[in-house]
């Protein structure tokens, strides 16, 4: 593949990378080096952790050309299960993330199945399961913070693997894996046929409904990986985790380049999208930035990739009629 | 004065390839015009062009001798022009009298008036002599209703200048002759109307002149048509003298087993009494008006709908079949749906996943993981068997030309090995050149032993391919007749079954 190929098939990988690249060092230079100090450099990537996770968690249900709202309340009732099995009931480190985990991804599993006996677009389904699983959140953690679980947790979470984040590490090794559901198995390429077309799936012997299911399971389990990583780095669990996670759950994936119509996921994208965010929360916090700016920013950048990737859709669309006359 | 459409030296470049070269197309009131070509000529960015979906990169439009290039459909439409695209232009969530009225929808008092939109509806729709509920949401008719319904559209807006890009690609003969009758009616009150049509047959029956485009050029400019033999009009759209096919009685062997047998089958959908047979090789025609229920029954058969009685046999064996996926991996039977776009291709995939997304389990490695290799060469296998033409095998299905889509659609269930295989309407909208490489195919497949139900409303097709011909009407079949290949037997032959009975 030449240069030229390459940057036609890759654009928005390419782009985001230089964007990363060039925030990073400009980030650097206007801190005097602050930002490559170690604790700098250890926070920046041990809470890119979770945003690259839950992106994934929204990508694979946006594969499908559907959405799951409930992401973050999804992510607030696994991390409270696993803190409350802990400080209240004294199990076992591994055994209360097993269950955690196991119950996102049981959470998934059911908007699935909604999904598919209701015949109901994911939007409602989530929608309805978002708010019945943030009371549940409340009815947890009510408004205390807790924090009474065994030392080694936050130990292991602060662990470095060749000087990263062990949390990273987890994030970057699920991405990897998650890249090689897609394209190497028959039911990633299931899947992604669903969200690409739907009746010529089924024309092709494909259950739909299976896809479905598999998509939400997927994304409940990514769920229950980001809140093993939110309960081993973050000093305690209250009612707010979770919170901000919607928002955050779509910029990775759409500024990454995944189609909202379904049949497509970008990996690298998504892991890239979500390290630009993430250098937006450190310019903020590096030049006292009101929050709200992060938002604004964020935002902007989402509606903006939005309208340039369907700007770019449509060129491309124009350019196939073209060379539709041509063949 | 007259309406007249002129159109000069227009041109039309789209990145990497020029669409059309100075085209130069006259249309008169009163006067119907063939656009003629293949599959990628330009005529339906000549169309656009017209109609102010495209803006041409130089030359002239003239309408009634106001020169003026339109800047979208809506300007086009307000200066008289209606149009009958190819691809469909109704909103499926509509009503028909809701899409038949969409451009100017009658009002009083600034809200619609509904018993004036039913008036006007109803008139389209009995000009074209087509019954049908014009409070059916759009969505549930079949394509020729829709096919239909746009031509309806076109007729309200009383245009001086009507474009017809492929009306007749998916409606049946009978519904084909209403159409021409209106046509004719058009005509004689002084429209000026334009023709797209690969049926050449249709093409004399109702045009006076003729543009041949080829390669984005005009071959042969507003000519007379009375003054060419099909021959040199084919010659004129290919570039090359075009030997005629050979139409060959192939031999099938019907003492043994069939390979699918239906027996006295009632389907949810309204069938009664199906019983048919599809022997080994055989290639099974199965013709009849549009709404006859073929189609419904190819999916009733293959789990799609419900079979409510009746007995399916396959190899000799009772069978049952759930869904498409048991048809497909427990029994060997693919569908190539006639809507390609919608249901048969993923448009955004590429080539070489589109074929292979019927054999996903087959093509693993260790691990259950997709061997790329084997992918590659099994798409390669199929694109070069039936010559598809692509840069490489991940170019995107979308971007292929509709002839090569459709052999795309064909090859995913060649690749899963399939030992029947039901064909719906496999040429409409395909050009010439590929339609008759597309027979060859069918005719080879068969040879080869895969037993081939060919769903067409092309009589000429049906004639040249078909080994027997099932007539179907109003979800029964009303003949089984052997094919000789002899054009007028036959197709007296199958009309007198479709009207008697």
């Amino acid at each position: 593949m030449n240069f030229k190929a390459l940057f036609r098939h890759r654009a928005t990988e390419l782009s985001l990378t230089a964007i990363f690249v060039l925030g990073f060092l400009l980030l650097v230079a206007t801190s005097h080096g602050v930002l490559l100090s170690r604790e700098s450099l250890q926070g920046f990537l041990t809470y890119l952790a979770v945003p690259i996770v839950i992106g994934m968690a929204q990508m694979v249900v946006l594969a499908i050309g559907q959405m799951n709202l409930a992401v973050g309340a999804m992510g607030g009732v696994s991390a409270a299960i696993m803190a409350v099995l802990m400080a209240d009931h004294h199990y076992p480190i591994w055994l209360a993330l097993l269950i955690g985990f196991l119950s996102a991804t049981a959470m998934g599993a059911i908007n699935g199945f909604l999904v598919v006996v209701t015949q109901l677009n994911g939007f409602i389904i989530t929608l309805g399961t978002m708010t019945i699983l943030l009371g549940f959140q409340y009815r947890l953690v009510r408004t205390f913070t807790i924090d009474a679980y065994p030392k080694s947790l936050p130990d292991f979470g602060a662990k470095n693997i060749l000087g990263f984040p062990l949390i990273l590490v987890i994030a970057i090794a699920t991405s990897v894996i998650l890249s090689l559901f897609f394209s190497r198995t028959s039911t990633g390429r299931r899947v992604l046929a669903t969200g690409g077309n739907a009746l010529a799936a089924r024309l092709s012997g494909i259950s739909n409904g299976k896809s479905v299911f598999i998509a939400h399971t997927l994304s409940g389990a990514l769920v229950g990986i980001a809140a093993i990583i939110t309960i081993s780095s973050l000093p305690g669990i209250n009612r707010s985790i979770g919170g901000d996670w919607m928002l955050a759950s779509f910029a990775a994936p759409i500024i990454g380049g995944v189609l909202m119509a379904g049949g497509t996921v970008a990996i690298y994208g998504t892991v890239v999208a979500a390290g630009v965010v993430r250098l937006v929360d450190i310019a903020r916090a590096q030049y006292s930035l009101d929050p709200s700016i992060v938002s604004l920013t964020v935002g902007v950048v989402v509606l903006s990739t939005v309208a340039l990737s369907e700007l770019r859709r449509r060129r491309s669309e124009r350019a196939r009629e073209g060379r539709k006359v041509a063949a | 004065m007259n309406t007249e459409l002129r159109i000069e030296k227009v041109s039309k470049s789209f990145p990497g390839v020029k669409a059309l070269n100075e085209v130069n197309l006259i249309m008169k009131g009163g006067s119907v015009h063939a656009l003629l070509g293949e599959n990628g000529a330009g005529k339906s960015t000549l169309i656009k062009i017209i109609t102010g979906v495209y803006r041409a990169d130089s030359g002239v439009l003239k309408t009634n001798g106001e020169e003026k290039f339109f800047n979208s459909p809506v300007e086009a439409t307000d200066a008289g022009i209606a149009v009958v695209h190819q691809e469909r232009n109704l909103i499926p969530e509509f009503s028909v009298e809701e899409n038949i009225t969409l451009h100017h929808p009658p009002t009083k008092f600034g809200i619609v008036d509904r018993a004036e939109r039913t008036r006007l509806a109803r008139q389209a729709l009995e000009t074209l002599g087509f019954d049908i509920d014009l409070n059916e949401r759009v969505k549930n008719l079949s394509v020729a209703q829709m096919q239909l319904v746009e031509i309806a559209k076109a007729l309200v807006t009383n245009a001086q200048i009507i474009l017809l890009d492929e009306p007749t690609a998916s409606i049946t003969s009978g519904e084909t002759i209403k159409l021409f009758d209106v046509i004719k009616r058009l005509k004689e009150s002084g429209t000026a109307v334009l023709f797209v049509s690969h049926k050449l047959e249709e093409v004399y029956e109702i045009c006076d002149t003729v543009t041949v485009l080829r390669d984005g050029e005009s071959i042969l400019e507003s000519k007379p048509l009375s003054e060419y033999k099909q021959g040199e009009i084919v010659d004129a759209m290919v570039g090359r003298h075009l030997a005629d096919r050979k139409v060959e009685l192939r031999k099938v062997n019907r003492s043994v087993e069939p390979v699918m047998q239906l027996t006295d089958i009632h389907t949810a959908l309204g069938h009664e009494k199906i019983s048919m047979s599809l022997y080994p090789g055989e290639v099974l025609g199965m013709y009849g008006l549009v709404g006859a229920g073929r189609s419904e029954l190819a999916r009733s058969v293959l789990g799609l709908h419900g079979i409510s009685s009746g007995e399916l046999k396959l190899n000799g064996q009772v069978v049952e079949i759930k869904s498409l996926r048991d048809a497909l991996h427990k029994h060997r039977i693919g569908y190539v749906t006639e809507n390609r776009k919608e249901e048969g291709l993923f448009l955004d995939f590429p080539v070489r996943k589109n074929i292979s997304v019927t054999i996903l389990s087959k093509i693993l490695k260790k691990l259950g993981v997709i061997s790329f290799q084997e992918e590659d060469s099994v798409s390669t296998k199929y694109v070069d068997r039936l010559g598809i033409k692509v840069v490489d095998n991940n170019q995107l299905a979308g971007t292929l030309s509709g002839g090569n889509q459709q052999k795309v659609s064909v090859s995913k269930w060649l690749a899963a090995d399939t030992k029947i295989l039901i064909i719906d309407e496999p040429t409409v909208g395909v050009d010439v050149r590929t339609k008759a490489s597309f027979h060859e195919l069918i005719v080879e497949l068969a040879n080869e032993g895969l037993s081939i139900i060919l769903i067409s409303s092309d009589l000429a097709e049906m004639i040249s391919l078909a080994d027997r011909i099932l007539v179907m009407r109003d979800y029964q079949l009303v003949g089984d007749l052997d094919n000789s290949k002899d054009y007028t037997t036959m197709s007296r032959g199958i009309m007198t079954a479709i009207h008697s009975a």
